[in-house]
């Protein structure tokens, strides 16, 4: 499995950074087991929990409008000790915090597990879609980034980053099995910190897309296209066809050009 | 004088320009009438839904209107795709039509089959897409308007490039000036940095060749719009991940396309038309009413390419009557699009070339690696509680083809019934209506879903 221990870094760094400029950066961290994270959860949680979409009108807070910053992306290890299982880093203000605002958003989900195969990648990757899993909380279908709302309804009952992120671990840890240790960050601070964390993204979706590539050559289906006019037999063959047929375009234009004289 | 018949794609060959540009703008205009009947019958219709219908035709009727003044007045025009960047000619004040127009948009019109039949005779493959084929018939009879410009288009098929040869070598169309904008196979930042720079090539083309002039802050003006636009469509197709959908076949998806790319893009009528899609299902789904009222939702369906136009009507209604079956999601109606940055020049272009490069449906699943076909598949299923996708197997998506076997194993794997059937999208004598109804039917029974 392709690691992405050195993004992993880039992650730590990125929340010493914050710290270091003297944003609020809040660390809790969670417990390990599967059935503890649901415990006293203040939302139902799993398949049918959100079974209807939250209106505009409905909306507590924002989370993620493009305007704002948004940034979304998993990483993974094979070495789950880079990683605090269950800790939660929260740069911003939290949910709670900010009844009826649009906030920026960054998330990082970060999964360690030793035995992790090519396929879990899929697997993770399909966990981050929680469709109707959470109560009160709908990710937009918006391919690359997380742009979710939060219900007016469960934000009365107390939502929180907590919240979410006991109920993201939750399903990961479910999802699957050979995932040891999940720690996940949030950003809110700014769109500016949603931006930065952005990078780190974006060098992470290229080894992640190779990755995809190699879970679906493993199946006997190639993503890619390795044939080209360079590696094509017919190359020659090709090549006279476009000289003929250039001449042949360079004689009508003059015929139509003698034709005009 | 031997009369001209404007109305059939005899070969244009011997037409003299003035015979041809007659020939074409009549042909022009019948497009335009039928839009024009659709429209009668529309405002007859007092629902909010009407309302849309007509604000719908009222915008493709301007944006046809404009062509033909340009035809007839001798002013620049352009002809170019839904996907180069339409947001581009409207900052340069430049009319243009979707050279694939009719097959996307006027398939339902009464006279697509003599069309089909036309090319045909003229020698044209059947086994060469028929959305291909049919703009290579207008072309060779003398039925498209001859425009100032081409903006062609090189992806996602060999089909597409082949049209350009078509208009290359055309007496009619070979000195009209052309520039295609190259996409890159990959879609990393790298690939869309030079898409951007093809896209401000292409302006110095437009430029040069129409004498219009960008004006980049027009261009942030139509942009901003643009991204109202696409805010609300978004916000549009979360409603309908309810259940039941609000809207099946006939309303939202497909049309939000055409509003937002196909006929002039980003402009404050499209942005109107959006905000009344958004009240109608808003409406709808506060009601809990779904897309058909005499047929209760049972089964929710993914088709996965562009609706079978040409044969749409004979085919979806009876969808939603023997089976209860809305097509909740399609290829076209996904929104996979982020916005655009208008902070400057350099992020419009960036922003415009990534939207046009790997956002835009067909050329995001078949331009470059076939990742899409999974991914988009996986997302739509879980978001908007599909039963089952239709791969519907176009005989001109044979790039598609290559890929059913993924997307059947994305969909076992996500415990989805996977149907792929082969057919025309546009011809229905292809495979025949009937035969498709059989096959979806028992898709239906087999997988226990009706």
């Amino acid at each position: 499995m392709t690691a992405l221990d050195d993004h992993i870094r880039q992650v730590t760094e990125f929340v010493a950074t914050m710290r270091r400029q003297g944003r609020p950066v809040r660390q809790f961290v969670l417990p390990p087991g599967a059935n503890d994270l649901r415990a006293g959860l203040p939302i139902q949680l799993g398949a049918g929990a959100n079974p209807g979409i939250i209106l505009r009108s409905e909306t507590f807070v924002e989370l993620g409008n493009p305007d704002a910053g948004s940034c979304g992306f998993a990483l993974w290890t094979e070495k789950p000790s880079l990683l605090e299982d269950g800790r939660v880093t929260l740069i911003g203000p939290d949910i709670a915090e900010s009844p009826l605002a649009s906030l920026p958003f960054g998330q990082v989900v970060m999964a360690g597990g030793a035995h992790l195969i090519g396929d879990d990648q899929v697997s993770l990757g399909q966990a981050q879609v929680v469709a109707d899993q959470i109560e009160g909380y709908m990710v937009r279908s918006n391919s690359r980034n997380i742009w979710s709302r939060v219900s007016k309804q469960v934000g009365a009952r107390g939502f929180s980053f907590d919240t979410l992120a006991r109920a993201l671990m939750f399903l990961i840890k479910s999802a699957v099995p050979r995932v040891e240790s999940v720690e996940i960050a949030f950003v809110t601070s700014s769109k500016g910190d949603v931006l930065t964390l952005n990078e780190i993204a974006e060098s992470a979706q290229a080894i992640g897309r190779a990755a995809l590539k190699e879970h679906w050559k493993a199946r006997g289906y190639d993503l890619d296209c390795d044939l080209h006019c360079g590696s094509c037999d017919d190359k020659t063959v090709c090549d006279d066809l476009r000289k003929v047929l250039a001449t042949r375009l360079r004689k009508d234009k003059e015929a139509v050009g003698d034709d005009a004289q | 004088m031997e009369a001209i018949d404007y109305n059939m794609g005899t070969a244009a060959h011997d037409l003299t320009t003035l015979e041809r540009k007659d020939k074409a703008l009549a042909r022009y205009k019948k497009e335009r009438d039928w839009f024009a009947f659709l429209l009668e019958a529309a405002e007859m219709m007092d629902t909010p839904e009407g309302k849309l219908q007509v604000k719908l035709l009222n915008i493709l009727l301007d944006s046809k209107e404009k062509v033909i003044s340009s035809v007839m007045n001798d002013t620049p025009f352009v002809a170019a795709y839904f996907c180069t960047a339409p947001e581009i000619l409207n900052a340069m004040n430049l009319p243009w039509f979707m050279i694939m127009e009719t097959p996307f948009l006027a398939a339902s019109a009464p006279y697509l089959l003599d069309d089909l039949r036309g090319a045909e005779e003229m020698g044209l493959g059947t086994d060469l897409c028929s959305a291909i084929r049919l703009p290579m018939y207008y072309i060779e009879s003398g039925l498209m308007p001859v425009p100032s410009a081409v903006v062609g288009l090189l992806s996602p098929c060999d089909g597409t490039t082949m049209l350009q040869q078509v208009l290359q070598h055309n007496p009619a169309w070979k000195n009209v000036p052309l520039f295609a904008p190259d996409p890159p196979y990959t879609s990393d930042e790298r690939a869309i940095r030079y898409f951007a720079n093809e896209l401000r090539t292409m302006v110095s083309f437009l430029e040069e060749k129409t004498g219009r002039k960008m004006d980049m802050h027009r261009l942030r003006e139509v942009c901003e719009e643009s991204n109202r636009t696409y805010k609300l469509w978004q916000e549009y197709n979360e409603l309908r991940r309810a259940v039941p959908c609000p809207h099946g076949w006939e309303i939202g998806g497909a049309q939000a396309f055409a509003v937002s790319q196909c006929f002039v893009a980003g402009d404050p009528r499209c942005t109107d038309w959006f905000e009344q899609l958004l009240e109608c299902g808003e409406i709808k789904v506060k009601e809990g009413r779904g897309a058909n009222e005499y047929c209760p939702e049972k089964i929710r369906i993914l088709w996965f390419d562009i609706m079978p136009y040409g044969w749409v009507f004979e085919f979806m209604p009876w969808l939603e009557q023997e089976w209860g079956a809305i097509l909740v999601m399609d290829m076209f109606s996904n929104f996979p699009y982020t916005l655009i940055d208008t902070s400057s020049e350099e992020t419009m272009f960036h922003d415009l070339a990534k939207r046009n490069l790997m956002d835009v449906p067909m050329i995001r699943q078949a331009r470059g690696t076939a990742e899409n076909f999974s991914s988009d598949i996986a997302r739509m299923v879980k978001d908007y509680k599909i039963d089952c996708v239709i791969w519907p197997g176009h005989m001109g998506h044979k790039d598609g083809a290559a890929t059913a076997g993924i997307m059947r194993e994305t969909c076992r794997g996500l415990g989805v019934p996977f149907l792929h059937i082969g057919l025309d999208l546009f011809d229905k004598r292809y495979t025949s209506v009937d035969e498709v109804k059989d096959k979806v039917s028992e898709f239906f029974r087999g997988m226990g879903l009706g």
